[in-house]
């Protein structure tokens, strides 16, 4: 008689087993416990803006309220949309448009000055290629003055003092930071050109060759073929270009003043200097009986948070790709 | 044949140069001649004429004595001062942001449940750690700057009382130690984009790689130091020089730069003040690339 099959019963757990099993336990309660910590402390100072944002205006300072405020109220927001949309709602949007068409200009020209870096061996090429390293090594404020000098008096050899017989000030137009993006100088720039440049180097060659014997022209190759492919890197200089530009308020602040820049108008507005008149006019509009520097702060805050959430958003949709790209944009390699 | 194939690479070539134009002019532009008259107004006097033009008298390195013997910072420094501590912080914290942010990009690597929602917090400093952010969530009533950025909350609690009281370690290594977590908010907001690239370096170690080590036996240990970190070694000299470069941007010498020029109209001493932040980074950044080189090599 065939002997009956009797399914194998699961082993028993040999007390090797459970002291792996154990280990494995500890180490992730370990690390479960770090990476919340961690999570924690990341995002501690925006948990402990929000007493302060939304609570009534007249009960801050109260030094019961730890997380949640006892008398909510939304006016601190209210107020914060006053003082830093100058133009309502479309401070905001100029702001973005400006941070996305400067983006749009840097990656340009950084791709193509990072192209040419990479795989066009004309004389000269490596030694523009240290250029760039240099520059992204001297901070822009060792060259701020002269800069500031040079826009305020602007001219190119002598041409345009020719022409009109005066030299143009530059100073407080938008045209200035357009004009430093185009030429490879805007904000981070050089670390963007470098990007470019890395990812390009890494482009296999025979994408090149292939289009060549397709016969594409030089223009051709590198606008159909090479730039469509280096997606990754656009994507990468992209994000970390829209975040370092719409939160720059170096550049906006220096070369364009008056320019309805958020980051501008938000550093200006709540500068210590101004909390007397903040207060005052917080005063005047909500009719509060006393106005503290608690006050002060909560509008700040307040709109500290409004100028970030577009940034979030971005941020939120972007971090998915940001890490594959900046993998396939070649920093790595 | 071949003068065609000449003549497509000489095309090449121009074509190259051109495509890199605009960036040549930006770099003399925008950034040779600043430089080279910033290097001869910290030699100069610098006077404003009456029609708004300057006026230049060289006068050697006037401003460079002056700025180290009779100029003080905002907050009544001397430049001595404040030079060296800048690059005492910035020996202390560079090492330490570098491998923390690697330490974080390892927790982020790891395989676990909602890896995806830790990611987006560990690079939140890319935005949280704007300049102008950092500004605006600070408090300033009160002194509550340090409980906002959930500073000193650490040493003041349960844990670090618990260390002095039950442990015989050191108070020296046991302040070290809770003052590292207490700032680690400072820390962590000035290691986004270090984050996101060690990440990225991490990712592009091939898996089978660690799948060798683990048929060869190694530990885990061993696998961090025998594989991880050679892999990840060219990367590192990126993040280092970014780590230096960004800690000198965020310094106080840089806004002292601007204090000179346009509140308290000294040029010449803002230029030369300008001229040593310069040649204190390439200094420190030649000294790091030669020594990683030497790493990298032996």
């Amino acid at each position: 008689m065939a002997k009956k099959y009797k399914p194998k019963k699961a082993k028993e757990d040999t007390p090797q087993m459970l002291k792996r099993k154990a280990k494995k336990l500890v180490i992730g309660i370990f690390l479960g416990a770090l990476i919340s910590g961690l999570c924690f402390t990341m995002l501690y100072p925006i948990f402990k803006l929000f007493p302060n944002v939304f609570s009534e205006l007249t009960e801050l300072g109260n030094p019961d309220v730890i997380w949640i405020p006892i008398e909510r109220s939304l006016l601190s927001f209210k107020a914060a949309y006053r003082f830093i949309m100058t133009k309502g709602a479309m401070t905001m949007v100029y702001s973005l448009l400006y941070a996305v068409a400067i983006v749009f200009v840097q990656a340009f020209v950084s791709a193509m000055t990072g192209y040419a870096l990479a795989r066009i061996d004309f004389p000269g090429a490596k030694i523009i290629f240290m250029l760039v390293l240099f520059a992204f090594l001297v901070p822009p404020q060792a060259l701020l003055l002269s800069q500031y000098i040079h826009f305020k008096n602007f001219d190119i050899l002598g041409i345009i003092s020719l022409l009109t017989g005066d030299t143009i000030d530059l100073i407080n137009k938008p045209v200035t930071l357009f004009l430093l993006a185009l030429l490879g100088f805007g904000v981070n720039q050089s670390l963007f050109v470098f990007i470019f440049r890395q990812f390009f180097k890494n482009t296999p060659k025979e994408l090149e060759e292939a289009a060549l014997i397709d016969g594409c022209g030089f223009h051709k190759t590198y606008f159909n073929i090479m730039l469509p492919n280096a997606k990754p890197a656009i994507a990468t200089v992209a994000v970390l270009g829209f975040v370092w530009n719409y939160g720059d308020t170096y550049y906006t602040g220096y070369f364009h003043p008056d320019g309805p820049y958020l980051g501008s108008i938000l550093t200006t507005t709540f500068q210590p200097a101004n909390e007397y008149f903040i207060t005052t006019a917080m005063r005047e509009w909500y009719n509060l009986p006393a106005t503290t520097s608690f006050v002060f702060d909560a509008v700040k805050q307040a709109g500290a948070l409004i100028y970030m959430i577009p940034l979030l958003i971005v941020y939120f949709i972007a971090q998915k790709w940001l890490v594959e790209n900046i993998e396939n944009a070649g920093i790595v390699g | 044949m071949a003068r065609q194939k000449m003549k497509y690479k000489n095309k090449r070539k121009l074509n190259g140069f051109l495509y890199t134009l605009p960036w040549i002019i930006g770099f003399i532009m925008f950034f040779a001649v600043p430089i080279v008259n910033t290097i001869i107004w910290s030699f100069s006097n610098v006077g404003v004429k009456e029609t708004g033009g300057m006026e230049l008298s060289p006068n050697g390195v006037m401003n460079y004595i002056s700025l180290f013997t009779e100029q003080v910072t905002t907050d009544k420094q001397t430049f001595l001062q404040l030079f060296t501590d800048e690059n005492v912080n910035l020996f202390i914290n560079a090492p330490i942001i570098i491998i923390f942010s690697l330490f974080l990009a390892i927790l982020a690597n790891m395989n676990f449940k909602g890896r995806g929602f830790v990611r987006v917090i560990f690079f939140l400093p890319i935005v949280l750690g704007l300049d102008v952010i950092t500004e605006m969530i600070t408090v300033t009533t009160g002194g509550d700057l340090v409980a906002m950025r959930g500073t000193g909350i650490f040493s003041q609690g349960m844990a670090a009382r618990l260390l002095i009281q039950y442990t015989s370690l050191d108070l020296d290594i046991i302040l070290t130690v809770t003052s590292f977590v207490d700032n680690i908010f400072d820390l962590m907001s000035q290691a986004g984009v270090q984050v996101l690239i060690y990440l990225a370096g991490l990712q592009s170690i091939s898996p089978s790689l660690y799948e060798v080590a683990k048929i060869e036996g190694a530990t885990t240990y061993e696998t961090f130091w025998k594989v991880t970190l050679p892999m990840i070694g060219n990367i590192s000299v990126f993040v280092i020089v970014y780590t230096i470069v960004d800690i000198f941007l965020s310094s106080p010498i840089a806004e002292e730069v601007y204090a000179f020029a346009f509140q308290k109209s000294k040029i010449g001493v803002a230029s030369a003040l300008s001229v040593v932040y310069m040649l204190n980074v390439l200094l420190i950044l030649l000294l790091v690339l030669f020594i990683s080189r030497k790493a990298v090599k032996s």
